[in-house]
């Protein structure tokens, strides 16, 4: 039977969040959360292997107290166990320190692991860094942005779409796949599955001391890059009326976009005015 | 002093436990996923969403509050409450059949059939296989439960039914019914009894689907009964218990038709501040018009105490204590506040909201009946004052 770890993220359920233009962090504590949707399908992909080859699933989050709510939510669809890593001297924690939190959980909690799938990426930062930074720390093959995954008991093969290219990779187990949302369509978590979630499957909490972490190695200092700026990206449409005769209008018209028709059209119009 | 009020005292959770608002989340998401897409559509063409139904079967909401051993979820009541409520947001109709299923078919089984019963009907009735319906109401017997005119008559070790029942919620889809039926007792005695009885057995006949102002997914119909043959184990708790099935079970149902009307006012209220947000007149949102604001707020003020009291309702039920009173409290609540806010909500849509457009012209339509059907209002304060009065006088 394999031993699969899935590493999930609580995300905000909004996407227009303020954030703290000091620290360049999303304010999560406005915000209702939810499994970031890669997580979600990440979960589901563990749940196809293990009703096809029977599987062990340990699903692990790191975050504030109440990220207990997604751990509950992947028990409920049909995961073994939660591992919750919280501590408060692990906020802020960048992507580097994350997956080398991440690592030593794993290490700590199921370290005879065959699989570890983590979502692409996530929908608040989306840098998709932390799973193949984790296959790092944990040094093994890893291949990202899965849209299939075949296993047996030793090895993977992933077909993944990269750079409009499709294709299949193997390696061997124990190894890492961070799973897109192409395939793997989330299961709805049945009601008796959510009893069940908070009546049989247990929880175990880790903070940093457990973990044998010290808060140099970790967030904040621990952490080797820095947010310089945040910023929201925005776009206007807006109508300009051109009024008057119709010459005088488009001559008008000319002067005001020539510079970008000729951009878009790929020569200059100048002449032809 | 003022009249001793019949509200126990007792802790109200104001703040939902992470179970609460998980079951709320994946009703919420099933709901706009699955529902959302066609509820306008199966409104207008009255149709029963099969597929969604299917889908809902597997995630155990047709056996809400079910012991796991006959395969239900066993959720307490604020969490079915909680179910309803979302499902209601998006989609009434569907609500609707929910809500009869647990509130009005499964809990009279759970409350009052033997061993037997619950083994033959449980587990179907809590996979969803089996629709349930509730059969009270007839030409002539509406708010007047007791007089109702349908016959069960002792034939060997059969009851032999006859009569008609109408207004039946699910009544085109159920596959089994509990048909009251007036039965003879000792010493002449006419007294209503409470027969379970499958749409199979032959003399069970369906009318045409009722074309009705709201709620037009659900296949309301009537049922016939023509010499249909009940076996005597299919009499529901004792010989004569009717009234006492009856309003206990409408007790239960009450708490799920609040929580349908609160359902219905809160995806108003989302609606009309969506739309009053995007809505320009006089060159800005209508939103920054200060009666549009107080419409709002009344709407949402109205709303959280609506859900209060419903969730007040759940509690003691969970508790196991009384809750006969506090149900109707919430039902009349719940249900005028679902009448006035949809009203609002189609108010701040302006004409654009009397249009089937938009999905407040449908929760308008839908909000009318919360107030009609399990007790009208005018029977809810009936239950009320008596509680009240009751008290008073001790």
């Amino acid at each position: 039977m394999l031993n699969i770890v899935v590493c999930i993220k609580q995300v905000p359920m909004v996407t227009e969040l303020p954030w703290d233009e000091k620290s360049g962090t999303l304010r999560r504590d406005l915000a209702a959360g939810m499994m970031n949707p890669a997580c979600k399908h990440a979960v589901e992909a563990a749940l196809q292997i293990k009703e096809n080859l029977g599987a062990s699933i340990t699903v692990m989050t790191m975050g504030p107290p109440a990220a207990e709510e997604v751990l509950r939510e992947a028990l409920a669809m049909g995961a073994d166990r939660g591992v919750l890593i919280c501590d408060r001297i692990l906020a802020g924690a960048d992507t580097y320190a994350t997956s080398f939190i991440l690592a030593s959980a794993i290490r700590k909690k199921c370290p005879s692991f065959d699989l570890i799938l983590c979502g692409a990426y996530t929908s608040d930062s989306e840098t998709a860094q932390v799973g193949p930074q984790l296959a790092e720390e944990l040094n093994m093959p890893a291949a990202a942005y899965a849209e299939n995954i075949e296993v047996n008991s030793k090895m993977l093969r992933v077909r993944r779409l990269v750079d409009h290219f499709r294709e299949t990779l193997e390696m061997e187990l124990p190894a890492l796949v961070t799973v897109s949302m192409e395939r793997y369509q989330p299961r709805y978590a049945s009601f008796s599955g959510l009893d069940k979630a908070f009546t049989r499957a247990g929880i175990s909490v880790l903070n940093a001391e457990k973990l044998g972490i010290s808060s140099d190695d970790l967030a904040g200092q621990g952490s080797r890059t820095r947010v310089r700026k945040v910023f929201i990206r925005k776009a206007q449409k807006g109508n300009v009326m051109i009024t008057g005769a119709a010459a005088r209008a488009a001559s008008e018209f000319l002067d005001r976009y020539e510079g970008k028709i000729g951009a878009a059209i790929g020569k200059s119009i100048e002449a032809k005015k | 002093m003022g009249i001793p009020c019949p509200v126990r005292e007792m802790n109200l959770q104001f703040n939902p436990c992470i179970k609460h608002k998980l079951i709320r989340n994946s009703a919420r998401h099933f709901a706009e996923t699955e529902l959302a897409p066609i509820a306008a559509e199966i409104d207008q063409q009255r149709i029963f969403p099969r597929d969604a139904i299917d889908k809902m079967k597997a995630l155990n909401y047709f056996g809400l509050q079910v012991p796991e051993e006959y395969g239900g979820a066993a959720l307490d009541s604020i969490s079915t409450a909680i179910v309803v409520e979302e499902l209601s947001r998006v989609c009434a109709a569907v609500g609707l059949c929910v809500t009869v299923h647990n509130g009005v078919a499964v809990y009279p089984f759970l409350q009052f059939a033997d061993a037997g019963q619950k083994e033959n009907y449980l587990p179907q009735l809590a996979s969803g296989d089996v629709i349930g319906a509730f059969s009270l109401t007839e030409a002539n017997a509406g708010s007047d439960a007791g007089s109702v005119e349908m016959t069960a008559v002792k034939s060997g070790s059969d009851y032999i039914l006859n009569g008609t029942k109408i207004f039946v919620t699910n009544g085109g889809v159920c596959d089994v019914a509990l048909i009251f039926a007036l039965t003879s007792l000792p010493e002449n005695k006419l007294q209503s009894s409470v027969f379970i009885v499958e749409s199979k057995f032959p003399g069970f006949l369906r009318g045409e689907l009722e074309d009705l102002c709201g709620m037009r997914a659900n296949p309301v119909s009537s049922l016939f009964f023509e010499d249909c043959r009940v076996p005597e184990a299919n009499l529901l708790g004792k010989l004569g218990d009717g009234m006492k099935i009856g309003l206990a079970t409408l007790d239960n149902g009450r708490i799920g038709v609040a929580a349908q009307a609160l359902g219905i006012a809160q995806g108003a209220m989302e609606a009309a501040v969506k739309y009053a947000r995007e809505r320009q007149q006089f060159k800005r949102p209508i939103a920054s018009q200060q009666t549009i604001q107080n419409y709002i707020a009344d709407m949402a003020t109205e709303i959280m105490a609506a859900r209060l009291l419903l969730y007040r309702a759940c509690e003691l039920k969970d508790a196991g204590a009384p809750f006969g009173c506090e149900a109707s409290m919430a039902k009349l609540y719940c249900s005028s506040v679902a009448s006035r806010v949809t009203g609002l909500a189609v108010q701040i849509h302006g004409g654009y909201g009397y249009s089937k457009e938009y999905d407040v012209e449908r929760y308008f339509r839908d909000a009318k009946v919360t107030e009609i059907y399990e007790g009208t209002s005018e029977i809810q304060r009936m239950v009320i004052a008596r509680a009240i009065l009751s008290q008073s006088m001790m």
